[in-house]
């Protein structure tokens, strides 16, 4: 059975795409990059400015870097020793443009079958159509893009770039201007698309819920540079070091002192300390190196925080704390709640969570959070 | 009515415009992107004709073509008689006059396309050319019809240049401002004044007409 | 490709136009402007006798001289001063022998009714403080406004009007500048003055011809012409006792007959 698994890693091997750049776009900004992308999606994660897009254009050959190679298994798009590049437009890579780029007075078909002009015109159509079924566009071919909806613009870029089998899809943040809902839909799409053909996906994305809908695997770029590679549950979830907290969204970053070590509970206790106002909350967090006395950063999500406006009893999460309701504010689907428990906690609740408790600044509320919620993060 | 000079001026308008066409696509198109450190200074001599003296460029244009330069020389030999002072002097002189109002709305029209349509087009395996012929020139339509117009328009008034370089022989270079200068000159006011209005009149409505098929305000100047 | 073959099929087009002109068929004259009122006459009547066609271009004689060394097409100059087809002689530009005087121009001061000048003073009715601008034709190139500047100077009151003459491209737009009351007096050729546009618009007297080198008009046959047999006849035609005495009543004095060229 050796036999059977080396032929498909063989398989795997000869679709994975490897990229190892370098270009500098200015005196501030380097892109210095090594990863690689089995089949699968692969999300390319980071803030804006952080190099995703400009990553994107050089594996598209839209920007030649000033040093590296890239290649798709054993086929070489760049390679800076040997002065190759293969043009952009003979790599049989599919681009996904964040504005999409549809041709504006090409109608939807004439956009999805544009790849197609080296096949004859029947074979054209037909691909043509059996894509935009698949995507479920195929009612609107012959409209112009502007007559469409978003989500079915969408659908029209992807089904144009994936219509001429490419061997390596690239998408850069391809559902922002997206509701929730047509998002959803279009990334089951693409996924079921991902299983039936296999080939290497790299998804730009900042948000997170794409990045958990979405990725096998996850690389995280941060000032042009790769912080960490692995899947988005690890990286996102627990983040090994501040500047990953940061970027993967803790919205709740405190200093703290070890007080008491209790290796056999896996637990320690701290004490919040720090600036600004309440510092001496003392909390129960996962066991950690150090000893007591010794300082520490600590995270925790403001989406992993529970609010409870009687005193709870009978719970089995450790940390209870008492404390003021400072401020709501509304952002989208979410009530950003601020709350003084000795340390300024940013909690989330949904507005029905709000409703219900009618919830208030000023009230007085108790914060449960678990133990392994807080995560230690080294600076 | 001077029949012979309108249709002169028509005939010399229409081919400059149609020739301008053909020489401006690929000026403009290198112009907006394939730009070096060094474009500006096309841009600049491309720019010459607007704001040089019809007497400079016209001075010029005589001087290259004239019996005594190189390339007048040439044509009296292939042809046994001058180019100066003749129609086709008059077409080259149009040419170099009016080759920034071919060349700048087309170069402003391509600067507007988006360039990700053009990256996608590369991405879908498209060659410059079919990018070029596909995307680039559908999408600078308005700016192609306005540099064919506002090129017809100038070329039709033009007077210090073709005088220059016409020498004003009536059936040949006598053109319609050129008729309308001479008409004054006889005290033949009402004549001039005919002619004029038919000038003006005909300029209008071809302006009136760029800028109503434009969306944007003043998006089509030779500017 | 395509392109080339668009840009291909434009040289076409462009050469069919180019050869696709024939030199027209007709006597092209370039006559100086103060012919105006009395060539397009004489020019049809000998169109009627020849059955040819005449076809007439007026401008300054100084401007066709440089033309004409550049090669301008015209198969007859008829300048109003015979230094310039003297000088395309000597340069080999005219056919020999053809060199004819036609006329002696007169110079005339003419000021519009409007101005209400009284032109019994002469020229020093221009240093009246009514006349604002004073039309002469440039003596660049225009041998009127040569002889205006001469008078002007003879009569010692050319640096004190100086600032107030307005040029004329040639004496016939120096004309207009009165005619159309944008100058209120002018130097002008007497065959303008007598044209039924300024006859009616003012009035004017003779500047004494000491005052001035003589007009001495002459035309000559351009030696590049195809046409020469015309053009000699047409010259010809000008020698006639009937057609002198035409010129003479459009203001020309007829032409002395020691001024021709050697």
């Amino acid at each position: 059975m050796s036999g059977a698994t080396d032929v498909s890693e063989t398989a795997e091997a000869g679709r994975t795409l490897t990229v190892t750049v370098r270009k500098r776009l200015s005196a501030a900004f380097t892109l210095d990059v090594s990863c690689s992308a089995p089949p699968g999606i692969t999300i390319i994660f980071g803030e804006s400015g952080s190099g995703k897009s400009t990553l994107l254009r050089t594996v598209a050959g839209l920007i030649e870097p000033d040093a590296g190679h890239i290649a798709i298994g054993e086929r070489r798009l760049y390679n800076s020793a040997a002065a190759e590049h293969v043009p952009a437009g003979q790599r049989r890579i599919g681009y996904v443009f964040q504005h999409l780029a549809l041709f504006p007075h090409m109608s939807v078909a004439a956009n999805i079958e544009y790849g197609l002009a080296h096949l004859p015109a029947d074979q054209r159509r037909a691909r043509a159509q059996a894509v935009a079924e698949s995507f479920r566009i195929a009612h609107v071919l012959s409209r112009l893009p502007a007559a469409i909806s978003g989500g079915e613009r969408q659908r029209v870029a992807l089904a144009r770039s994936l219509v001429t089998d490419p061997v390596v899809l690239l998408l850069d943040e391809p559902l922002t201007a997206l509701d929730h809902a047509t998002a959803s839909r279009i990334i089951d799409d693409l996924r079921a698309w991902n299983a039936a053909h296999g080939i290497p996906i790299l998804y730009v994305t900042h948000t997170h819920r794409e990045a958990f809908a979405l990725g096998d695997r996850l690389v995280f770029l941060d000032g042009g540079r790769v912080v960490a590679t692995g899947t988005p549950h690890e990286i996102l979830d627990s983040p090994a070091s501040e500047p990953l907290a940061r970027l993967a969204g803790f919205e709740n970053l405190f200093d703290g002192v070890i007080v008491a070590r209790r290796p056999d509970a896996g637990t320690m206790r701290c004490r919040l300390t720090g600036p600004g106002p309440g510092a001496g909350v003392e909390i129960e967090a996962p066991l950690a190196h150090g000893e007591p006395g010794d300082r520490v950063r600590l995270a925790i999500r403001a989406g992993d925080i529970l609010v409870a406006v009687e005193q709870p009893r009978g719970l089995s999460a450790r940390n209870i704390l008492r404390g003021q309701l400072v401020s709501l504010t509304r952002e989208g689907p979410t009530i950003h709640a601020v709350v003084d428990a000795g340390a300024r906690f940013q909690v989330d609740l949904t507005p029905g969570a709000r409703d219900d408790l009618r919830l208030g600044a000023g009230d007085h509320v108790w914060l449960i959070i678990k133990t392994h919620s807080f995560r230690i993060v080294s600076s | 009515m001077d029949w012979t000079a309108i249709g002169l001026s028509v005939r010399l308008a229409a081919l400059v415009s149609v020739l301008l066409l053909v020489i401006a696509l690929p000026i403009a198109y290198w112009l907006t992107f394939k730009r070096r450190r060094w474009t500006f200074l096309a841009e600049a001599v491309v720019a010459l004709p607007l704001v040089l003296p019809p007497t400079v460029l016209g001075f010029y244009v005589l001087l290259a073509i004239g019996s005594r330069s190189p390339i007048g020389r040439l044509w009296t030999a292939w042809t046994g008689h001058g180019l100066a002072f003749t129609f086709q002097a008059l077409v080259i002189a149009s040419l170099v006059y009016s080759l920034p109002f071919a060349v700048q709305p087309i170069s402003a029209a391509f600067a507007r396309i988006d360039s990700s349509l053009l990256e996608a087009s590369a991405m879908l395996g498209a060659s410059s050319w079919r990018t070029f012929v596909r995307i680039t020139l559908p999408l600078a339509k308005e700016g192609i019809l306005a540099a064919a117009v506002l090129s017809f328009a100038h070329t039709l008034g033009e007077f210090g240049v073709v005088l220059m370089v016409g020498g004003n022989l009536p059936g040949v270079t006598r053109t319609i401002s050129i008729a309308i200068y001479d008409q004054v000159q006889a005290f033949e006011y009402q004549a001039a004044n005919q002619t004029a209005l038919l000038l003006l009149v005909f300029s209008f409505l071809v302006l009136a007409a760029v800028y109503a098929l434009q969306r944007r305000p003043w998006s089509v100047s030779p500017l | 490709m395509t392109y080339v073959r668009i840009a291909a099929l434009a040289v076409l087009v462009f050469a069919a136009v180019a050869s696709a002109q024939p030199p027209p068929p007709a006597l092209a004259v370039a006559a100086a402007s103060d012919l105006q009122s009395v060539m397009p006459a004489l020019a049809s009547r000998f169109e009627r006798e020849t059955s040819g066609r005449v076809t007439l271009t007026f401008g300054s004689s100084g401007n066709f001289f440089s033309q004409i060394q550049n090669g301008a097409p015209f198969d007859l100059f008829f300048s109003a001063d015979v230094d310039y087809p003297r000088r395309l002689e000597a340069a080999g530009l005219t056919e020999p022998g053809t060199l004819q005087p036609y006329a002696i121009g007169r110079l005339v001061l003419y000021a519009s009714k409007a101005s209400g000048l009284d032109l019994g003073r002469g020229l020093a009715v221009l240093t009246d403080a009514r006349v604002r601008r004073i039309a002469i034709a440039n003596p660049e190139h225009a041998p009127y406004g040569r002889a205006a500047v001469a008078a002007l100077t003879h009569e010692r009151l050319y640096d004190q009007v100086r600032a107030r003459l307005v040029l004329g491209e040639n004496v016939s737009q120096a004309a207009q500048f009165v005619q159309s009351g944008n100058a209120q007096a002018g130097l002008l050729a007497l065959s303008l003055a007598l044209a039924p546009a300024l006859r009616a618009s003012g009035t004017y007297v003779d500047v004494p011809a000491a005052f001035y080198p003589a007009i001495e008009q002459a035309a000559v046959v351009i030696r590049a012409s195809s046409r020469k047999d015309a053009a000699r006849q047409f010259l010809t035609f000008l020698g006639r006792p009937e057609i002198v005495q035409l010129l003479k009543d459009a203001g020309f004095l007829p032409p002395r007959p020691a001024a021709a060229a050697r």
